[in-house]
Order: structure tokens, then sequence, then C-alpha cells
């Protein structure tokens, strides 16, 4: 079935909304449990064309791409669109979309406060999960609360799947190629986590065993795009242990908080995730992030995979990869659009590079 | 803090600072000058300027040591720093100076050679390149003892400054702003509010001051007062031919932004404004024939504001207005000296850059018409993208609207690397025909 198909599905069959959800970090239990499916736009598969009218040259492709999506009328089945403080480029999008496009959808905003934490934040980020639900229920009708528990448990469920994937993957234990394991994992971007959670249990029982040999590599940056890089990889033996990407390890690898109380739970997952430069996390506490990760899987080697003008992941990149260098691990920048594909010079880059590692 | 550095300056402040201010105002008459025909006089308060600025920069050299420094980002609210006698540094104002002065290229090369990437904002590649280089035309820039920062302005000064934070090992504090996509709620003040009351014992440590109250309402209501003051000269281009142009405007900004909050820049407005105001008793504008006005949008091109100026002035072409000079007195006038850390946290989160774009409509809207506004001039700065993100639409709907021609300029605030001068010549040259229909 195709996401489109699965889309359509939800929405006529299970009778949920659907929402388009702009990069990176929201409270996803909260739109389950108001029976809505949120579906995240990182990468649609378009052509940048009527963007164009609206957003410079020097704007990213995933902010562009994502407006691309709207201007294109794909959204027409969506309900609403929710976007997330992330960074310059999609706090001014969700303006323009909600201010000067006249779209019959309504527009949500959701502000996350930025790092170092203290009590207020924390205040803070409990009072616009509070705020959000306000907003949402005047469309969606009100929240049930025990229905949200039951969603923040589920949640858990989902986040816990994940780790043990990462974790063997890690530790070696895990047979699935780097270009399966990113499609199975993304597609935790716009599956209901009742049919993402047997897939994933399907694939870490299909996947347990050892890890083939050859070198390993840690990815940071923002999304595992362009995805012909992964399939270089997988051909030329070279393993991706972990990673450290917005739309992957940085936002699904929280500790699972046991409070009880949903938003305090929510609250205490989103403040336990790992280091991120779109929170304003410290140059300190990226690089020891990173470290971990590369003991942990003995990994000789860190690719950034960086989506041009991500002004928010291009500020910490010299310092890490200077961190990096100085414990004698090689380092490689992909600075490309998303959806470019691969050129002919940027594969002979990851072959060197690789040859380089191995 | 040193006793003998402290000394030293006070010693620079009341005597080595006057003494080279005279020195310069000496060296300055000597000068020939040769006047541009299509500008009015130039501003006999330009002078003062220059030497208030100067003065700052100068001393900021002794300030390491004798006084807590802190470097500040310009939509910061510095009212609180005050409180504590931070000498206060602004990374943008230097950015803009060292654009001015045509560094920009180098220092943003420099930089890059440690990593940092040409598409990052070239303010943030400035400070960098300085911060690796140490070069800078003023001389010496101070350490800062702490760095302090507002996402109210963009995120990027988030990013830019956590990078200054490791390399200099100063602690940061960062006031958040959450952004206003439809209303500020009363839990945003309060988030607001309570980010300032934890700041005070860092602001306390690092200074060595106590947090006092009553100083502090004082330096709320001098800042109030400076703005409101800015508010009024930025008014008398209402006037027609108006008695300056925002590009005289882009340097007069400077106290508002540097030393918002001390009693040197509410006198230097109100003998900025008392100059202005007799200009138009006598008729006297910025430049000669006075045609059309016209509206800027976004920073400065520093390195290109006198070129642009005279490009314009030669076509009779003044500019009258600018929501990027109109930011320092949008908000900053709201300041209640009976509720400061409210008053400031409204006043610093509604600013142009932490507001919707129906906002940025609105007030552009009420600056056309106030101004009298025939053209708009709009600038995509590739280094700001909470600025730039958006002015497509804004000159379509304008357009729309007020049926006044418009064009966009794609430049960058300092980096002139990025700056194509065919094209943007193209480009007004067709500005100017559709002006003249």
């Amino acid at each position: 079935m195709t996401r489109k198909e699965y889309l359509m599905e939800q929405k006529e069959e299970k009778g949920r909304k659907l929402f388009g959800i702009f990069p990176a970090y929201y409270p996803k239990e909260i739109l389950w449990a108001m029976n809505v499916l949120p579906v995240e736009v990182w990468d649609p598969p378009l052509e940048v064309n009527h963007a164009n009218a609206h957003l410079q040259p020097y704007i990213c492709s995933v902010v562009k791409l994502g407006l691309e999506l709207i201007l294109q009328g794909k959204c027409k089945d969506i309900d609403g669109l929710l976007f997330p403080h992330t960074c310059d480029s999609i706090q001014n999008l969700a303006s323009i979309v909600s201010d000067y496009l006249n779209l019959d959808k309504p527009c949500y905003f959701f502000y996350h406060p930025k790092a170092p934490y203290s009590a207020a934040s924390r205040r803070y980020y409990l009072e616009e999960l509070k705020g959000l639900v306000l907003r949402l229920e005047t469309q969606l009708g009100a929240l049930d609360f025990s229905e949200l528990k039951q969603q923040v448990k589920k949640g858990h469920k989902v986040a816990a799947l994940l780790k043990e994937l990462y974790r063997l993957r890690a530790c070696s234990e895990l047979t699935a190629s780097n270009t399966d394991f990113y499609q199975i994992i993304r597609r935790g971007e716009y599956l209901h986590p009742d049919d993402f959670l047997p897939l994933l249990e399907e694939f870490l029982s299909i996947s347990r065993g050892h890890s083939r040999k050859g070198p390993s590599v840690i990815l940071s940056g923002i999304l595992p795009n362009p995805p012909e890089v992964l399939k270089i990889l997988d051909k030329m033996g070279v393993r991706v242990a972990d990673d450290d990407l917005l739309n992957c390890g940085r936002r699904l690898l929280a500790p699972e908080s046991r409070n009880e109380d949903p938003f305090e739970a929510m609250a205490e997952d989103y403040f336990g995730m790992p280091p991120c430069t779109t929170k304003n996390s410290s140059l300190k506490a990226r690089a020891d992030y990173l470290f971990k990760k590369i003991e942990r899987s003995k990994a000789k080697a860190v690719i950034f995979y960086m989506v041009k003008f991500c002004e928010t992941e291009l500020f910490d990149v010299p310092h890490l990869v200077e961190e990096l260098k100085n414990r004698g691990l090689a380092t490689l920048l992909i600075d490309s659009e998303v959806n470019q594909g691969l050129s002919g010079q940027l594969e002979t880059r990851v072959e060197a590079f690789v040859e380089m590692i191995s | 803090m040193s006793l003998l550095k402290n000394v030293r300056y006070h010693f620079m402040k009341d005597l080595g600072a006057p003494a080279l201010m005279r020195f310069s105002r000496l060296k300055k008459k000597k000068r020939p000058t040769n006047p541009n025909p299509n500008f009015g006089p130039s501003l006999k308060s330009a002078n003062r300027l220059k030497e208030i600025m100067a003065r700052h920069y100068f001393l900021s050299r002794y300030a390491e040591g004798a006084k807590p420094v802190a470097w500040v980002t310009s939509g910061a609210p510095v009212e609180l720093l005050r409180a504590f006698d931070f000498y206060t540094f602004y990374p943008e104002n230097h950015g803009a100076l060292c654009g001015a002065k045509k560094m920009g290229p180098e220092l943003c090369a420099i930089a890059e050679e440690h990593g940092y990437h040409q598409d990052l904002c070239s303010y943030a590649r400035i400070d960098l390149g300085h911060y690796f280089s140490g070069i800078t035309p003023v001389g010496k820039l101070p350490k800062p003892d702490l760095l302090f920062a507002s996402n109210n302005i963009c995120q990027t000064v988030v990013y830019w400054y956590k990078a200054l934070a490791h390399y200099w090992k100063v602690p940061l504090v960062l006031f958040d702003t959450p952004y206003n996509f439809s209303t500020i709620t009363e839990h945003d003040i309060s988030y607001m509010v309570r980010q300032f009351e934890e700041m005070i014992p860092l602001l306390e440590q690092v200074s060595g001051q106590r947090f006092n109250y009553k100083k502090f309402q004082e330096i709320i209501r001098i800042a109030k007062e400076g703005s409101l003051t800015w508010g009024e000269v930025l008014a008398t281009m209402k006037s027609q031919p108006a008695p300056m142009t925002i590009f005289d405007a882009f340097g007069h900004l400077a106290p508002i932004v540097s030393l918002r909050g001390l009693p040197v820049t509410l006198e230097y407005y109100r003998i900025l404004l008392d100059e202005l105001k007799e200009r138009i008793e006598h008729g006297v504008g910025a430049i000669k024939h006075e045609r059309k006005r016209l509206m800027w949008d976004n920073i400065a091109i520093w390195y290109k504001v006198r070129d642009l100026s005279d490009i314009f002035a030669a076509h009779g072409m003044n500019f009258v207005t600018a929501t990027y000079t109109n930011a320092w007195a949008e908000t900053i006038y709201d300041l209640d000296v009976n509720q400061p850390f409210e008053s400031m946290a409204k006043a610093y989160s509604l600013v142009i850059l932490n507001n919707n774009l129906t906002n940025r409509l609105e007030l552009m809207e009420r600056l056309i018409k106030e101004y009298r506004v025939d053209g708009l001039v709009i600038h995509s700065a590739r280094s700001c993208k909470p600025y730039s993100v958006g002015q497509y639409d804004l000159a379509r709907l304008l357009m729309d609207r007020f049926n006044i021609p418009s064009v966009v300029i794609e430049a960058d605030i300092t980096d002139s690397r990025v700056y194509f001068e065919e094209q943007t010549r193209t480009r007004i040259e067709a500005f100017f025909e559709a002006m003249e229909i």
C-alpha cells in the first residue's frame, strides 16, 4: 500500500483526521489521542516550482518542498497543519501559510523552549502542551484524558522498540541494510502507532543476527536524504552503526518517563531527548553525545548529512568536526538539497571517504 | 575587577576620551569636503554621533577588567544588564561597522577557513573571523565576561552566541522569547518574566553587584524616553521634504541599539531632534529635490549605503521610512517603570522579527500611509532569514493594495561577495522607470 493509499484509508475507514506536520519536535501523542494522524513533511518527492515565488533561493529545500506540497494542492485531504518552532525559516513559513495563502485549513503553531533549561522552561513547556490541546479542541472536540494516557504509553512502546533496534545496530547485532533500516524507521513519520508497532516488531524479529563485517560510521545532521548515499554505503560494505539525525535518532531515543500524568510524562520525554541544535543544546553536550555513540558502536567516522542552507545545523558543525578530528576520527560533510539525488562528484567523494576508512 | 584597571578606565573616560575627541575634531576641520550637489546640508549632529560612538569603542578597550563586559544581541533587553553596570558591546553593530568599512569579505573568509559555511549569517562570520584573527577596525574589542542573547530577532544569534560562549569560555544568558504566531499570551509573558528572575543571580555573580530595583526602574525610564525620542526623530521624515534620509538614520540608529538605557542616548536624540525640527521649520530637505518618497525594508547593505544613497538621490528619491530603523521605536516605548519586567517581556517579544507577518504587513501599510510612500525597496538579505522570508509576499500584497512599485535587491548586509552590481543596477533602473509612470 502506498503512503497516499494508507493515508486515505486512515481518513475514510478509520475516521481519522490528517494533519501535515512540519519539522521537527511536536507532541504526537496529543494528536493520536484526538484521533488525528500526524503526517510529517520532510522531503516530499516534488520538484520545486511554485514555492520559488514565495521563498528566496537561499532558503533550504525542506522548507521549500513543504510549501510546494501545499501550493501544488497536495494537502487537500489534510485537515490541519502544525508548525513547531524549529528554525527561522519554518517560523516564517508558518506565518506565510497562515497569514498570506488564504488556505481553508487551520494552522497551529507550537513553541518549545530553548536550552539551557530551567524551572521556567519546564513550566512553560507544560503550559504549551495544554495550550495546544485547547486550540485543537476548538476544531476536534474535547480531549479524552484517559485516551491521552493510553497514547503516551503507546508512544513509549514505540520508543522502546526503536531504542532496541538502535541498540542492536550499534552492537552489530542487526542484519538489516542501512537502506532498509531507514526505510522502516522513517515510516514512523506517517504510520499510526497501531500499524507502526507491529511493523517494528516484525522488523526486529527478522533482523536480529550478526551484522556484516566492515567499517562502521555514525550519521549526523538533518535527515538521510539523498538516500542514494545509504545505497553506496551498503554497496561498499559500510555499516551505519548509529545516528544523530534530527529526524531520526535525536527525536526517537528519549528515555521513557514513568510519570503517570501524561502531560508531565510528555514534558519529561521532551527534556530527556538527545541534545539538538534546534533546541539550543550546547556544543559540549552535542559533542559528548556523539562521542558516546562512537564509543558504544566503535564507529570510525561520522558522516554529516546536511541540508544546504540549514543555518541551524551548519553553526555546530565546525566544532563537532574539530573535536572528532582531535580524536582521530574521519568526517565527511554532505551538503546537498534534499531529493537532489547523487551527483557523480558526490558519489566519488563518498567512495573516496569509504576507501579512506576501510 | 582590578582596581588598577578601574582607575585606568575612569581616567580614560574622564580625560583620555575627551582629549581624543578634541583632537579628532581638530583633525576633521582640516579635511577638504566635496559635497554631493543632490543633497542638502549635512546634519551637524552627525559629528556628535561620531564622537559618541568613537568614545564608546575607545573606552571599550579599557573596560576589560575594570567593569563587567557583556556582549549583547541588538534586540536583547539590555536594561537589565545596565542595572549591574555592565559595559555592553554589540557584535552586530561591530559587524555593521566592518561592513561599512568594507572589511566583511576578509573577516568572513577567516571564519570560513575555520569551517563556518558561507551560507551562514555574515554578522556572525565577521564576529567569528574577529575571534580567530583579532582583526577589527576599532583597534581592539573587550573580552566578554558574559554573553547575553535574545532570539527575538532570530534563532541565528542563539547558534552564533553558543559558539562564542564555547570559544570565549564565558557564560551565555539566553532570553527566550516565544514567537508571536497569533497573539502573545499571559503564559508567554510569565515565562519571560520568570526568565528575568532566574537571570538575576548569575548577573549578580558575574558583575559582583547586587540587583538594585530603583536603579533598574530609572534605566527603564531612560530607555523608554530614548525610544520615544528616537521615534520622534524618525517621525520628522513625515515632513515634505524630509529633513533626513533613512541612509542617515542607519547611522543615527547606533546609540539606540548600542547605548540604549544610557543618558547619553537620550541627550543625543534630543539634540538631533532639535536640529531636524529646525530644518523642517526652514524647509531644508535632506536631498535638494525630493520628488518621490520611498520605504526601505530589512537591514542596510552596509558596504553600499553611500552608493545607493547617491543613486537614489540623483533621481530625487528619498527614503523616508524603514522597517529596520523603526524597530527600536516600535515597542520599547511601551516599557513601564511600574511593571518593568512584564513590560520588558511584552516590549521585547513583540518586535517586528518576533511577530507574525500579518503584523509586519499592517506595520508597513501604516508606514506607507503615514510617510506618504511612493515606492518600496526591499533588501532580500541572505544573512537574515527572519527578515527576508515572506518579503516576496509582502511586496506583492503591498503593490496590490497601494498600487506602488517595488524592487527586490538580492544582497547581503556585510558580505559584498554576494552583491551583484550589474543585476542590482538593472533592477533599480527598472524600478526608476516604474516610478516615473
